[in-house]
């Protein structure tokens, strides 16, 4: 293949992740931790590097193992791939990050259940190279972030005047009567509804224009 | 191979077995890690709790040190406290409280004067509240409020009160928006210090 071949489909798989197919707002997977996590930038940010590191290693690792995996078990071994890459995150925050890690609570554990990840190793890593697997899991962890991070960045300004702690201003000061409900995890619910539908009618949009 | 009736046992074998293999290796390089992180915020919140040890100066190996050379672990005259001593003499209790909050268990420690009624601290390090509402009982701007409290009478030594009003010698504000957090808290610490009184008055009196 060459370069320029091989760029264009990197680019290709980046459009994928990020816009065209994005985990959360069109394929609507791995919602559970959108909502639980998300009402601080902090926990959201890290959560998300959880994300990214295990997505993109077990994709890109089922991706190697796929011509010795039989058919029949390959979603065992998938799981096991996932949990392995998850126990390693969980292991690290708790031994050089306590204080995140029991922020985290159980969230980081059930990573191995997010939707997202055992879809791309089923979508992707199963039958595409593994470097491919690993930019398609990359990418798709990066669509996922962002919009995580669009979702905690509302919930902690509005519901507690601050950003990554900081206080901010207007909205820590008195004039701002704090929107509790939004860190609570009804919030969640509204910013997720609200940014799906948000960003599916400008995909929507779009679309109809090119054509 | 793949084809043979056996092969998928013998492959989910020796995957698990690989994988497995690293993940154990892992956890056992940085298990003491993990457990002197777990004791040492247990050993930091009775080091902060007692005004006499300035533990915003000190490092972790210096709370460790602190932890082991000067409190003394509860003995029968105690009531289950830890205690810090000076010239043999008892100059502050460490209390140990525990309960069941609104998502897990909370564990923390209610510093209290020789005189038993002055609070001289308190510290929440084991919670897993909601992030953002619940989960304030760990920050500073909570548990600042205790120091200089006094116990009041049985029902209620420590009264969480709602944010804005005036507050008497035994009441700290509660988290707004954390009313179930709140409550328990509550029910912990007043468990916790009825239960202390009860055995000191039994085992105690001998001071």
């Amino acid at each position: 293949m060459t370069p320029t071949g091989a760029s264009s489909e990197t680019r290709q798989i980046a459009v994928e992740g990020l816009w065209r197919n994005n985990p959360i707002f069109k394929q609507v997977l791995g919602i559970c931790s959108t909502l639980a996590v998300t009402n601080l930038v902090l926990n959201t940010a890290v959560m998300c590097v959880a994300l990214i590191f295990t997505l993109s290693l077990s994709s890109a690792t089922v991706s190697l193992l796929r011509m010795f995996t039989p058919r029949n078990i390959r979603m065992m071994v998938e799981t096991l791939i996932i949990a392995f890459y998850v126990i390693i995150v969980d292991v690290l925050l708790k031994a050089y990050w306590p204080e995140m890690s029991s922020n985290l609570g159980p969230y980081v554990g059930l990573i191995i259940t997010n939707c997202i990840v055992m879809g791309r190793c089923e979508a992707c890593g199963n039958n595409s190279r593994p470097a491919m697997a690993l930019l398609d899991g990359f990418f798709n962890a990066l669509g996922y972030t962002f919009i995580l991070l669009i979702v905690a960045t509302f919930r902690e300004v509005l519901g507690m005047g601050t950003f990554l702690g900081l206080p901010v201003p207007y909205f820590s000061g008195p004039l701002w009567d704090k929107w509790i409900i939004m860190v609570m995890p009804p919030g969640a619910f509204f910013m997720l509804a609200i940014i799906v539908w948000v960003f599916r009618a400008f995909q929507i949009a779009r679309e109809e224009k090119t054509e | 191979m793949r084809e043979k009736r056996w092969y998928p046992i013998v492959y989910m074998f020796a995957v698990t077995a690989v994988f497995s293999s690293i993940v154990i290796g892992f956890t056992q390089v940085t298990r003491d890690r993990v457990q002197a992180n777990a004791s040492l915020a247990f050993e930091r919140a009775v080091v902060t709790v007692f005004p006499q040890l300035d533990q915003t100066r000190m490092s972790s190996l210096e709370i460790h040190r602190a932890f082991t050379e000067q409190i003394t672990e509860p003995d029968e005259t105690s009531g289950g406290a830890y205690t810090l001593r000076r010239d043999g003499r008892v100059v502050g209790y460490a209390l140990p409280v525990a309960g069941q909050g609104f998502w897990a268990p909370i564990e923390g420690i209610i510093g209290i004067d020789v005189d038993r009624t002055t609070v001289t601290g308190a510290v929440f390090y084991e919670q897993n509240e909601t992030p953002g509402l619940g989960a304030e009982i760990a920050k500073a701007p909570f548990q600042d409020q205790f120091e200089g409290k006094r116990l009041g009478p049985a029902e209620t030594p420590i009264r969480f009160s709602r944010p804005g009003r005036d507050l008497r010698d035994n009441e700290v504000y509660a988290v707004t928006g954390a009313t179930q957090t709140s409550t328990r808290l509550e029910g912990i610490i007043n468990a916790g210090v009825n239960a202390w009184r009860a055995r000191m008055g039994e085992e105690g009196g001998a001071e």
